[in-house]
Order: C-alpha cells, then structure tokens, then sequence
C-alpha cells in the first residue's frame, strides 16, 4: 500500500509526465512494427537522444533561469562549420580546432548575454534574431557548400564507440551527471533556480542575477557549438543547415520533461525523458512509413500541446491548497 | 445648489478576511466638491471602486442611488453612461500615441469609421487652452512630464462631460503652478453644474476647494462636515482616533552605541527628472533600538531603506556608517556583508520565490554560510533551518513545502528566517505585518521584541499607526521625502505622526 502511493507520487512529479508517452509510443510503434525493437534500432534512437539532449540539459538550467534560446540550432551549425574550417582550411590539429569552436561558443554566449541580460530585452524574439544573423553568416561565409576532407581520427566522436557504446552517448551521460549536481548540489545550481524564480528577491539576497545568467547563457552556447562537432564528425562532414530546425524540438524536449517557461524549476532528468520521447517518435513515424512531411506538423503539435500541459501544471501547483 | 445628484447607501464590501467597506453612506449635492480623506488603508479607494463600476453590484452590498434612481453598475462602461467619471492616481495614458487621441480615446469625432481630424484637433486645443497647457494636439505623449500627463489624464475626464467628477489624489504629481491651474478649473467645473468628489491626504487643499468634507476610517463613515464649520485638528483626530488593543508586548532594550548611522541620503525619482523621492535626510539607530518610520504612502519611506541597502543605486547619494566605520554600500550583497537584513513590503513582488520550498527560501540569502567547497551541505542547511522555523512557528507539514502553499503570515515568516539565517545586526523591515492575521502579528512583534533584545536593531516602516506607537522607541515621520518629525518614546502618539505625515 505504501510502495503503491510511493509510485504514484514518483509518477505525480511533473518531470515523469513524458514515461507514459514513452511507454504508450513504444507499444505503438512495436505492434506496428517490431523492428523497433532490434538493438540496431534502439541504438539509433539513444544515439539521436544523446544529440538533442547534450543542448537539451545545459538549456533546462537556461529555463530554469528565466531564459529562453531559440538559436542554439544555429550555434549548432555554426560550431560545425568553424571546426570543420579550422581543421580542412586551416589545417589546425583537432584538439586546437575544438578549443577554437567552442571559444567561438563562448564569443555567441556572451553576445547573446549581452542582449539579453545586458541590454535586457526580451530573449524569445532577440534569439530569433540571433538565429537569423548567425545562419546567415554561416550560409554566406561556406556559400552554402558543406566542408569536408577531415582525417580518420576526427570520426572518432561522432561515429565510434567504446564497448560498444557511441562516444556521444557517453559524453551525454556525463554532460547530463555533471549538470544534474551542479543544478542540486551547488551553489550556482541554487542560484540559477532563485534567479528564475524571482528576479527581485535574488538580487536583494546578495545574488549577483546578470552574472548568473549570463554564465548559463554562455554554457547552453557552448555546448550547441561542441553538438556542432559532434554532428560534423558523424557525417565526416561541417553541413550549414544540419541543425536548422532542432531548436524547436529540444525546446519542446524540455518542456515535456517538466520544466516551466516561466522559471525556477526543472530538472534534468525530466530533461532526458523528453528528449527520449521526441526521438522515439521520430524513429517511430520512420518506422511507420509515415510521409517525412507529417513530421513537422506533429512535433508542432507536440510543442504546443507541451506548452498547453506547463500552464496547466503552472496552475494547478498555483491552487495547490 | 442643494439638489442631490449621488447617494450611496450602506456599501459594505468584503474582502476575504477583512471588511474593507462596511455600511458607508455618502451623498453628494449638485455642483459641490466634496472631499473625502482618511488614513492609508481606510477604505477610500475601495468606496470609489464600487462607483466607478469597477466591481460588479453583486459583489458588494448597499446602493448606488443617481438623481433618486437606484442604479446598479455591473462594470466601468455603465458607470460613464451614468455620467460618472474617474481620474486615478496612475495615469493610464496611451505613451506613443498623440495628446488628442490620448484625450478623445473611445469617442473620436468623425463618420464611417473615419476620423475627423479638424474637428479632433479643434477640441483638444480648447481642453488644452483650459487646462493652461502649452502643448500641441498632435505631440506624442511619451516625453512628456508626469504633471502634464496628469492635467491630460484630467481633462480625459472632462472631455466627456461628466456630471460626476472623481479624483483620486490628484495632486501628487503636480508642481504648485499645475496646482494652481487645477484648482482654478475645479472651480470652473462647480460653476457649471458638475459635482467632484476629490480624494486627499493634503488637508490644505481640502480646504481650499471643498465645500463639504467627509472623513473614513477602516471601513466606516466617521463624520461629514461642510468645511467651514470644522478646524484641522478635528479631521486629524477623527482620521486616526481607534482603539490599540494590546498585542504588543514590546520592551525596550535600547542601548547606547549606535550601529548605523545615514547622512545626506538622496534619491532621485526614478520617472521624473530633478524630482527627488528623498531629499537629504539622515538618521541614526542604536544597538537594541525599533526605530519606527511612519508617514503616508508614497512619502518616500521604502525608498528609503531600499537605498540604503542597495536595492536602488541609480543617482543615490549617501553615506552609511556602521558601528562608526563608513561602509560603501552598491548592492545588496554588500549590505548582507554588513550584517543588514531587509523584509520588504510587497512578499510576493520581491520577498518569496513561490515555486521553492521553504528550505530553498530560507537559505537563499546566506548560501555561503552552508556551502562548503563547491558543494552545498544538505545536513547543514536541513538543521539550520529547521531551527529557524520551529523558532519562528512556521506551520507546514514539513519543509519542503512549496511557498505558495503557505498563508500569508507563514511566507512572511519565512522570509523574515531569510534574513536571521545571516545573523543580521540590522533588520530593515517594511510594512512587516500588512496582511497577515492578528495572531501572526502578535507573533511578530513578540520576535521584534526577543529580537532587540538580543542587540539586532530594527528599522520599521509602518503605516499601522497602533504598531508605530507601539512598537518604536523612537519615530521618524517622513513627508514628501523629508524628515518633518522625530518623536521621542513619550511623543509617539497618532496626532504627533499624523500631523508630521501631511505637514508639507
């Protein structure tokens, strides 16, 4: 009786509202096709969860904050096209063409922050902006054209594994460990969430409010750029539109797994589940033989209706008793 | 001149929990001003709500009664049908459109659609002639001063021919010139048939332009007279005189050496250039020692501790001194260094983040405190807070409960366990019981009182005249931003304060 409400209560938490979807989708999509569930297949849908989620857990703390980043997509390509550069045209080695990525990770962090925090205007439609500028200026710089000629060993991160697990997984995990502490466990992680939670009464309580977003500003930056290098060593290639689109579903991502709009709570692995649920549909509409076109309109879909459930939760917790 | 145009009889408006409004009864005669005043909180905002239509007639009891027709308003629409019309406080002006539109909103002249902009212009530069402003009918709105936008605001109202005319401290933005020229056209406006009801704490103008004068206090009519036939001294009494009930089981505990003192502290109106909020005013406060700050509304009291703690730093200007040594203060975090705690006034604005628990409340002002290393300790913070509230009495079922499921008095609670985390030897504490039950303000002021005892002192702002009284060992009383009193323990009385709060 006790473990029973002790499970309900686990379900009740707003961060496991994605576990049912989950469960409901993968059923689904099993009977209609059981190639679903071939390891091959579930590799790939871990795989296509670890990208979304490395943007996916630095932004939860960025929403946690109050923030909000619609060109993390952008950086994403942007990321890709620098490393590519620096290693084909530059011909820098791959550890100093990955600092220089995400150096350049930070250098969009801080204008993005600049905008935001700085000048204090509405980070919605200033990230729209900025997504605009930032593929614009990839598009103008490459023409358009991928860049490609990498060495062998560049493909390590996108495209090998180790014991049979690819290396982004893993550097998702640990992204996603490392981030979960510092949201729980430290004092920034504490900040961030006060800051979210009411800007005011932050900055009275000694906490320095422009600095801390301005910090989380720059992580969710970097960690689009470092996707970036991910995403050009899996396809041995730094294409200027791989990304374009994303940012809507690991927005939607972060939603669904519990975290508000509006600020102050989130959680990690709400995060996670989100990002789970998202590509678990993805693969299922392939595996349905669903037209590629229905995609769009059902990840819209699920970004509104996500949105819709946040204001519910919002309000209900707000007449909690 | 004795035809009565407005009556309302026995309103009673309830709030959760308080009776804001209870069986008031007003008349007003045709082309008269009355005036209407009474102490912050007294219930002269709410009684204008319910004429203004602002609540639905269910939503309170009584009758409104319009040239001996009841009337019943459902929203503000019907109320302008009846003629009535407001002039609030704030200025709900359009900023980026221009000073006609601004004025002539919701009855631009003009057919099919089309505005007539001959016509819209020729009646604004009248209003304007009127109003002694010196403006163009087309100028944005946006730069102007908050004194020409309340004339505008004002001749809003009068544009639409009112027969009822509402102004809710109409003054407080007005230079003594834009003064002048409303008062000449009140005048005007009684002349021609209008009657005004005008809402003020300034007794001055209430003589000058009232015919009668009524006096509110929590909620009940206390008295009408016709101007002429009462002195000054009457209208303050019958504005503060009630009962103190003895809930304050205060002590004093005031020692010798001062820990803070401000000198020449200034700060600037945050909307309106050259004005100031505080002018050079400068205080000192003693170890153990309730310094009580009383005044009205708006006089420039929050802004004042606000300052001082670093809330607001934009063209302020001061010197602090704590225990004799000058501090720089430019932010709040250099205040909690210097042991000051601050409890602001609006909880939900700026005191409690609402989706954290209480321990994620009580700890975020001192998180240095149970950090060690990178890492905050969970054991550490548990127990320390847990303390704090089993001190204070927080009641919840445990601490982990989310803020917005405390009462009022509960969230104040915690905020007030915020700041004695740090070990404060200042609290600054604005309004630290508005709105919380009488058993949590005895609560309160027993904790003021343990408190000063164990050598924290205390700046309280209050606008509870018997918390003032009480509760203070010594009262400052700020009015228009300016010290106008400090009463000693003995002095501290309703009369003393009240006379200090509007002296100009």
């Amino acid at each position: 009786m006790k473990n029973k409400s002790k499970m309900t209560a686990m379900f009740s938490r707003p961060e496991m509202g994605a576990v049912l979807p989950i469960i409901v989708m993968v059923v689904i999509i099993g009977m209609v096709n059981p190639n679903f569930f071939a390891v091959r297949n579930l590799v790939d849908v871990a795989r296509a969860t670890s990208y979304s989620f490395i943007i996916a857990a630095p932004l939860t703390c960025l929403f946690i904050s109050g923030g909000s980043d619609l060109s993390v997509s952008a950086v994403t390509n942007l990321g890709g096209i620098v490393c590519g550069w620096a290693m084909a045209s530059m011909g820098l080695p791959i550890p100093l063409a990955v600092l220089v990525t995400l150096a350049v990770g930070v250098v969009c962090g801080l204008i993005k922050a600049g905008i935001v925090v700085k000048l204090s205007l509405p980070p919605f439609i200033m990230t729209l902006g900025l997504q605009y500028v930032i593929n614009g200026f990839v598009l103008v710089s490459t023409n358009g054209l991928p860049i490609t000629g990498f060495s062998d060993s560049f493909k390590v991160l996108g495209q090998g594994r180790l014991a049979g697990v690819y290396w982004t997984i893993i550097i998702a995990v640990i992204e996603g460990i490392l981030i979960h502490i510092m949201l729980t466990r430290t004092k920034f992680g504490r900040q961030i969430c006060a800051v979210g939670g009411n800007q005011e009464t932050a900055k009275l309580a000694g906490i320095d409010v422009n600095k801390t977003r301005t910090i989380v500003n720059v992580l969710v930056s970097v960690l689009a750029a470092f996707c970036g290098i991910c995403m050009a060593s899996r396809f041995n290639s730094a294409q200027t539109t791989v990304a374009t689109g994303t940012e809507m579903t690991i927005m939607s991502s972060v939603i669904i797994g519990g975290t508000s709009m509006m600020g102050g709570s989130g959680t990690i692995i709400g995060s996670l589940l989100g990002c789970l649920l998202l590509a678990v549909i993805n693969n299922g509409l392939v595996l349905m033989h669903v037209s590629s076109f229905w995609q769009n309109l059902i990840f819209g879909a699920i970004l509104i209706i996500s949105i819709i459930i946040d204001k519910y939760r919002r309000e209900k917790s707000g007449s909690g008793l | 001149m004795n035809e009565t145009v407005l009556e309302m009889r026995h309103v009673t408006k309830r709030f959760p929990g308080v009776i804001a409004l209870d069986d008031v009864n007003l008349d007003l005669r045709k082309g008269e001003i009355l005036g209407i005043c009474g102490e912050n909180g007294a219930g002269k905002s709410t009684l204008m709500k319910v004429l203004s239509g602002s609540f639905a007639s269910r939503e309170y009891e009584g009758e409104i009664v319009i040239d001996g027709k009841p009337q019943t308003f459902d929203n503000v629409a019907m109320a302008q049908s009846s003629g009535i019309e407001m002039v609030y406080q704030e200025m709900n002006m359009m900023l980026d459109s221009s000073v006609a539109e601004n004025l002539f909103v919701g009855n631009l002249p003009g057919r099919r659609g089309w505005v007539d902009y001959k016509t819209l212009y020729a009646n604004t530069r009248e209003l304007l002639k009127q109003a002694g402003l010196d403006l163009d009918p087309g100028e944005l709105v946006r730069p102007l001063n908050s004194g020409q936008m309340q004339m505008l605001s004002l001749m809003r109202a009068v544009a639409k021919k009112p027969r009822i005319l509402v102004l809710d401290e109409p003054t407080t933005a007005l230079t003594d010139s834009e003064v002048e020229i409303l008062m000449k056209l009140l005048g005007q406006l009684r002349d021609s048939g209008v009657s005004c009801i005008y809402i003020s704490h300034k007794l001055e103008e209430i003589y000058k332009l009232c015919d009668r004068v009524l006096v509110l206090r929590d909620g009940h009519t206390i008295s009408c007279y016709d101007i002429d036939k009462v002195v000054e001294a009457t209208l303050i009494e019958e504005m503060v005189g009630r009962k103190v009930e003895n809930l304050y089981p205060k002590t004093s505990h005031v020692c010798e050496e001062e820990v803070l003192r401000v000198e020449h502290l200034s700060v600037p109106h945050p909307n309106i250039r050259g004005k100031y909020i505080v002018e050079d005013i400068s205080f000192s406060l003693k170890k153990g020692e309730i310094l009580g700050i009383g005044g009205l509304v708006g006089a420039g009291r929050s802004e004042s501790l606000g300052a001082v703690f670093g809330q607001y730093t934009n063209h302020v200007k001061k010197e602090v001194y704590i225990e004799g040594q000058k501090v720089e203060i430019n932010s709040p975090k250099d205040a909690i260094a210097n042991g000051i705690g601050f409890v602001t006034e609006e909880r939900k604005r700026n005191g409690i983040i609402w989706m954290l628990s209480i321990r994620e409340n009580v700890a975020v002002a001192s998180l240095d405190k149970i950090t060690s290393g990178m890492f905050i300790d969970g054991k550490k913070e548990e127990e320390q807070v847990k303390e704090l509230s089993d001190k204070l009495r927080i009641k919840a079922p445990n601490l982990e409960t989310k803020l917005i499921q405390l009462s009022g008095g509960n969230q104040q609670k915690v905020i007030l366990a915020k700041w004695l985390l740090n070990n404060p030897k200042i609290l600054f504490m604005d309004e630290p019981t508005k709105g919380i039950d009488v058993g949590t303000k005895a609560d309160f002021y027993q904790l003021m009182s343990d408190l000063t005892k164990q050598g924290v002192s205390i700046v309280m702002v209050s606008s509870d005249m018997p918390e003032l009284i009480s509760m203070s060992d010594r009262c400052l009383v700020i009015s228009n931003g300016r010290i106008t009193a400090e009463l000693e323990k003995e002095q501290i009385n309703e009369i003393n304060v009240m006379r200090a709060a509007i002296a100009e």
